[in-house]
């Protein structure tokens, strides 16, 4: 037993209590007039402008461009030789609703039932889930968290990664409606029904969720004339699954179809034709290169990713990276997301691997903002540096999508917020811990 | 037809008489029938006398003794040597069934039989009725070496005279050899045991090896001296001690030439004789087979030929048959990707179903097993073999019948008619290789069967 | 699926590949990443015969020997991956808590197309590990990705010996949760690992006293025989375990337990061993240095089970910044073969040197694997394993344009053809499903309780049915 060094246990305990494991941020954030100077900036709708000023006012970002007189009340900051660029956006997530994927308590994704539209990833979001700090340091501000199961999950919800509340925090409540169609190409090798089982099945499922829109349509067109003139009529029973469907039948809120091999791909296409009251986005589509004529025609943009194995085994090895420069050619409009929860903050890194295979980075870079923001009816407030839309983003000292570069400030609604999160404070914490403990 | 039936009739009295005279055992003859011989001949207007299971003559101008009963084939009937399945499950117990096996509580540690260990289990002892018996002579077999269907270890290899009715299928000879396969453990989930791996299957073997020379050291020592503690006797680990001392040849199932590269592993340490059972892609490892003289008992199981390469092939026929009116119609349009597809798709089928024919090329012996396939498909599968597969009417003779019996050990008794061997042979109403050639009678140790409605 | 595999598919022999090749090539005017001895611009490499014969600057090729023109390219070490599952026909044994006498040399697939995806990602060997579903494992196999050989002629020839154990939620969901066999819990774990071992060491005494006995016995013929004590390959292997000559990587979460299998390590004597994944190493990065122990963790991977959730991106810095030998391996077949840009993440998470970050998808993994005299640095005398990259390896932008392994190109990205299959299925048609893999991306399902899941779903789904 090692004699108790007195100084030491007195200066460990002091330094002890002001560190603190738990995912709580101590730091506050700065709020107010920032003006961001001598930085590149990447404002991806207006071009790059280098040595740029950009000025945040409560939140908003009130002028990007080359010259501007900055008052005293602003805060400065000396951004010369770095880069400013648009928060990016992850347009497909889990972030918020599942903490721990193996543990199925703080999963909160999936609702029972088959139609569920009136689940909002919103209701669910965790604003101090422990992997919200994690993600925004990367530079990701901004994620699209969505339900999962059933054939009708929910409304996935744009939600900023800064904030006490999910309200505070909601860019759009009603993103997008999460939809599964079923597979008319059976579920893989290891599918083990037979030809026909598969076909029943699939026209079964798919019978149901016509017969299911078609209530809704139903419901809304008799909503609509109840709304236009009450006068003489009873009021129909409110159904909130169908008070739910109204705003996507008019095409208000896009819906997002899962479909990744050729045939789910044109079956989804094939669908789509038949429902155009709505508006629609195909997510996953690993083999959407196979079909992007197809898709371009059909005027459906796309949430992929890069960084997973070919989906056949006589492809060639670089296809996944190639896929969104690819459909981009074609002319689909593709946002790259990072399909993935705790790790969310990657989405630079897929984009990064489509700029390097095809992709380019300025077509990439547009990938992760405007895109995602077009597609989801956000682009008014998010999505690139324009005078007037909300003051997402972030400095960094080189290239985003390069895994070396450092992220060193990020702005959601204008909050400069703390650079800090759980795995920031475990650095600090055990970077240079104590002596061997025996 | 007329003359068939009443052939029929002449047969069916002529099995009759070896029962009445007990004291001279009457012999049978057909004649005027054309041979197809193990050795490529073909001998037309010939014929064959048999007695007492044994053929006494055979071939053109051979006389009749006086106590034959004669059978004319009327020159239109074939007759082919017996053709002898290598390793088959004919008659086999059912295998219990996934749903049925309760679950274990110890998995690591299960009982032999739960994790496929059975090799003390003979044919002999657990034949069940099974129609494959009869499907198998319509297909011009007339012997089997049989084992129980199991899994890594599943039982004995015993030679058979084949008859519809199992219980009067006769043994030819017993314990010849082990089989052996990769199979993992039966169960699924919640009733699965150790072990369930390919690896754990090969750690298993060698362990069962371990043990089973163990105990045999301890029964050699115990014998000599009695006053030692007793060793506890085991059926499963003694039924291993011919592969410990090499005494007798493992029958391994296996395709891939992985696998097949895994058994020879298992055959350097151990010194074991090894015969190879289905081998699709042994011809991969012909040069190596030769060189440990370890011969095939080869599959014909093939996948079926691609569909478009089918489709592509009877419309070729089609339009040989028809006049060719000008344009061909739907010529396909399929993506360059596609179309290099398929041809390396054709090629690793033209390479599946050319297996025998590379090995027979490379001077490895080859026989046949029927290794699971339903022999209803067997005229499919023959059709291929020839059309496709490189193989002569006389390569798939030989194949089924002298090839089989050299690896089985049987052929100074069986696998060709000649005399002074055993008489089983197949009488089809043409040429085996002809579109609906038939097996009328099968003849197995100089019994007569007949087909339950032919 | 191995049904699958032996009735249908087949083997298309068009490589010409022997197995072991050795290949001759001057590569010439690179940036030389050596690893050992820094960054060496324009500079030659000249392999002769699979080893590094000389680097330098002008040099001459000898007769017949090819030479590359790698002018503003760079030169790495080919990067060796010390947790994969890429080709293993099994991975988990999982029907008992112990199976060392498995092992992953008799579990190769070499026909799996995935090792030319590696390839393509400048990799050259990987450590092919049994899964983590038992406290002790199998044993598994180091290769070297010799794509087109046989499953002999992939092996990492006279590489050390190694074998998997793992701790924590894997073997005792499997096993505890699973069977109602113990472990259930971690002290459990610590109990199977202490009780077999010395049940080894018993049987070595045992079998060992038999062995005299016999040999004394046949001798002289006279006497009474010794009762036979069969030989037995788990303990055979738990013995090698003891005596040095197996490297332990240890499937490991939480920092508790990494404590106590050092504990255990150092009551049994067992020196060489390292952590793999071990997302709360850092948390005991001093005692790791301390007592030698070495780790193998991923960049950034966290929260997808508990043991994790209170994990670090900046793992890897500190334990390089405390002194231990820590590799990033993948676990992962999409990782695999891009573990240069997951070797760049660990410079943005922590203060790692681009060097060292470089390290730990080479030098580092080799001496995990006790092959670091032979690869994992550029230099004279080592294997010609190595990649040419068209920028910085650790740039996003960079590809791996060649990969040789023992100077042999396996991988040009002239010369690159879209179907690289070894194994042609004929019975499957241009379209159909079994032609289509499983797209690997995150975490969903821990890729080292393969096979081990059947124990765990409800579901028949089986991998390989």
């Amino acid at each position: 037993m090692k004699k108790l060094n007195i100084f030491a246990v007195l200066v460990t305990l002091l330094f002890g209590l002001t560190a603190t494991v738990e995912a709580q941020i101590t730091d506050k954030p700065e709020y107010g007039k920032i003006a961001i100077t001598g930085a590149t900036l990447h404002t991806v709708t207006n071009g790059t402008i280098e040595g740029g000023i950009i000025l945040i006012d409560g939140g908003e970002i009130t002028f990007v461009g080359e010259n501007a007189r900055i008052t005293n009340e602003y805060t400065r900051i000396d951004a010369s030789g770095k880069h400013v660029y648009p928060g990016f956006i992850d347009g497909w997530s889990g972030l918020g609703l599942v903490e721990i994927s193996a543990v199925p308590v703080t999963v909160d994704n999936s609702e029972l039932g088959q139609f569920n539209p009136h689940m909002y990833a919103f209701t669910a979001f965790n604003p101090h889930s422990a992997s919200v700090p994690v993600t925004r340091v990367s530079g990701v501000t901004t994620v699209l968290s969505h339900p999962s199961s059933g054939s009708i999950s929910g409304k996935a919800s744009v939600m900023d990664l800064w904030g006490y509340s999910p309200d505070s925090m909601a860019v759009k409540k009603s993103g997008a409606l999460v939809m599964n169609l079923p597979s008319s190409g059976g579920g893989g090798w290891w599918d083990n029904r037979s030809e026909e089982e598969i076909k029943k099945q699939y026209e079964e499922n798919l019978k149901e969720i016509n017969d299911f829109l078609d209530k809704a349509r139903f419901y809304d067109r008799m909503m609509k004339a109840y709304e236009a003139d009450p006068s003489g009529k009873t009021k129909p029973d409110h159904d909130p699954r169908m008070e739910a469907m109204r705003e996507v039948l008019a095409g208000e809120v896009p819906v997002v179809i899962s479909a990744d091999d050729k045939q789910e791909i044109l079956d989804a296409l094939e669908w789509i034709k038949d429902n155009d009251d709505m508006s629609f986005i195909l997510e996953g589509v690993s083999e959407g290169w196979r079909l992007a004529d197809e898709i371009a025609e059909a005027g459906v943009p796309v949430l992929t990713t890069t960084l997973y194995t070919p989906s056949r085994d006589y492809d060639n090895y670089q296809r996944p990276y190639q896929n969104p420069g690819l459909m981009a050619e074609a002319g689909v409009k593709v946002a790259i997301v990072s399909n993935d929860t705790e790790n969310s903050r990657n989405t630079a890194f897929e984009a990064g691997y489509a700029a390097a295979y095809g992709m380019g980075t300025e077509e990439a870079l547009r990938a992760v903002t405007i895109n995602p923001a077009e597609i989801f009816g956000v682009a008014d407030k998010i999505g690139s540096l324009e005078a007037g839309k909300q003051a997402n983003l972030f400095i960094s000292d080189g290239d985003p999508f390069e895994p070396m570069t450092n992220i060193e400030h990020v702005f959601i609604q204008g909050y400069k917020i703390p650079m800090d999160s759980r795995h920031i404070q475990l650095y600090q914490e055990f970077l240079d811990r104590d002596a061997v403990n025996e | 037809m007329r003359k068939f039936i009443l052939l029929l009739a002449l047969l069916f009295v002529g099995s009759g008489f070896q029962g009445i005279f007990a004291q001279t055992t009457p012999a049978n003859a057909l004649k005027n029938v054309t041979i197809h011989n193990a050795d490529g001949s073909t001998t037309g207007s010939a014929t064959i006398v048999w007695r007492n299971g044994v053929i006494e003559a055979i071939g053109t101008n051979v006389s009749i003794p006086f106590d034959a009963f004669e059978i004319d084939g009327g020159d239109s009937l074939h007759v082919y040597p017996g053709f002898i399945d290598g390793l088959s499950t004919l008659g086999s117990p059912a295998l219990p069934r996934t749903q049925d096996l309760p679950r274990l509580e110890d998995p690591g540690n299960p009982p032999y039989h739960r994790a496929g260990i059975q090799p003390e289990r003979k044919p002999s002892e657990l034949l069940t009725e099974d129609n494959n018996f009869e499907a198998a002579m319509k297909a011009g077999f007339t012997s089997a070496a049989l084992y129980p269907n199991g899994f890594m270890l599943p039982g004995q290899v015993e030679a058979f005279y084949l008859s519809a009715d199992h219980a009067d299928v006769e043994l030819i000879k017993g314990t010849m050899g082990l089989a052996g396969s990769f199979e993992e453990a039966p169960g699924g989930w919640g009733s699965g045991a150790y072990p369930s791996t390919q690896m754990g299957v090969m750690a298993q073997f060698r362990q069962l090896m371990f043990d089973a020379t163990a105990l045999q050291q301890h029964m050699k020592y115990y014998e000599q001296n009695p006053e030692m503690p007793a060793p506890d006797r085991d059926r499963v680990l003694e039924a291993m001690f011919p592969l410990v001392n090499n005494s007798a040849p493992f029958f391994f199932e296996v395709d891939t030439k992985e696998h097949i590269e895994r058994i020879l592993k298992l055959q350097d340490q151990f010194g074991f004789d090894v015969v190879i059972v289905s081998g699709k892609e042994a011809y991969a490892k012909a040069d190596e087979l030769n060189q440990r003289n370890i011969p095939v008992l080869a599959g014909i199981d093939f996948t079926d030929a691609p569909e478009w390469y089918a489709e592509m092939k009877k419309k070729e026929e089609d339009t040989e048959e028809e006049d060719a009116e000008g344009e061909d119609s739907e010529e396909e349009e399929i993506s360059e990707e596609e179309q290099m597809y398929r041809e390396k798709q054709l090629d690793a089928w033209k390479a599946e179903v050319s297996n025998i024919k590379k090995l027979m090329d490379a001077g490895v012996s080859v026989g046949f097993s029927s290794a699971g396939l339903d022999l209803k498909d067997m005229t499919k599968k023959v059709e291929v073999l020839l059309d496709e597969g490189g193989l002569t009417e006389n390569d798939l003779v030989a194949l089924m019948s002298i090839n089989t019996a050299n690896i089985l050990g049987l052929n100074r008794t069986h696998g060709s008619l000649q005399q002074g061997k055993n008489a089983s042979f197949s009488v089809f109403d043409k040429a085996m290789t002809e579109d609906k050639a038939k097996v009328l009678h099968s003849i197995s140790n100089g019994t007569i069967h007949e087909f339950k409605g032919n | 699926m191995k049904k699958l595999l032996t009735l249908c598919m087949i083997a298309a022999f068009g490589f010409t590949a022997q197995a072991q090749d050795k290949g001759s090539v001057l590569i010439q005017n690179a940036t030389v990443i050596t690893v050992t001895n820094g960054d060496l611009e324009e500079t030659d490499v000249l392999i002769e015969d699979g080893v590094i014969r000389e680097i330098g600057k002008d040099l001459r090729a000898p007769r017949g020997v090819e030479t590359v023109d790698a002018t503003g390219k760079f030169v790495m070490p080919g990067i060796i991956d010390a947790h994969s599952h890429l080709n293993g026909v099994d991975i988990n044994e999982g029907r008992n808590p112990v199976t060392a006498e498995v092992t992953m040399e008799e579990s190769v697939d070499p026909n799996e197309v995935g090792i030319y995806h590696a390839l393509a990602g400048g990799a050259t060997a990987i450590h092919l590990m049994h899964g983590s579903a038992n406290v002790i494992g199998g044993q598994g196999e180091t290769l070297k990705l010799r794509y087109g050989t046989t499953q002999e002629g992939m092996k990492f020839k006279d590489a050390k010996r190694t074998i998997k154990f793992a701790l924590g939620e894997n073997p005792t969901r499997v096993h505890g949760q699973g069977n109602g066999v113990q472990p259930r819990t971690r002290m459990g774990v610590e109990q199977v690992i202490r009780g077999h071992f010395d049940e080894a060491l018993d049987y070595k005494r045992k079998r060992e006293a038999y062995l005299e006995a016999k040999a004394n016995y046949d001798r002289r013929g006279r006497g009474t025989p010794p009762v036979p004590v069969a030989e037995n390959l788990r303990y055979e292997v738990l013995n090698d375990i003891i005596e040095g000559e197996i490297y332990v990587h240890c499937h490991s979460y939480r920092a508790d337990e990494i404590l106590m299998l050092v504990r255990v390590f150092n009551d049994y004597g067992i020196e060489n061993y390292t952590f793999q994944h071990a997302n709360e190493a850092f948390k005991v990065a001093p005692e790791l240095a301390k007592h030698g122990a070495m780790t193998s963790v991923f960049s950034d991977w966290w929260a997808y089970k508990f043991e994790v959730y209170y994990s670090t991106a900046f793992n890897a810095s500190i334990l390089n910044a405390n002194g231990v030998i820590n590799s990033i391996n993948s676990d992962n077949d999409q990782l695999l073969r891009t573990l240069n840009h997951e070797a760049a993440k660990v410079v943005r998470y922590g203060d790692t040197s681009v060097n060292d970050a470089i390290k730990m998808i080479t030098l580092h993994p080799a001496i995990q694997l006790g092959i670091d005299d032979r690869v994992g640095s550029i230099e004279e005398g080592k294997h010609g394993d190595l990649a040419i990259w068209s920028r910085h390896p650790l740039s996003i932008y960079s590809k791996a344009e060649m990969t040789f392994v023992d100077g042999v190109k396996y991988f040009d990205r002239e010369n690159d053809p879209d179907d690289m299959r070894i194994q042609i299925n004929p019975g499957a048609d241009f379209d159909d499903a079994s032609n289509f893999r499983e797209i690997t991306t995150r975490r969903e399902t821990d890729a080292c309780l393969q096979d081990a899941f059947i124990l765990l779903a409800e579901q028949s789904a089986h991998n390989h049915n």
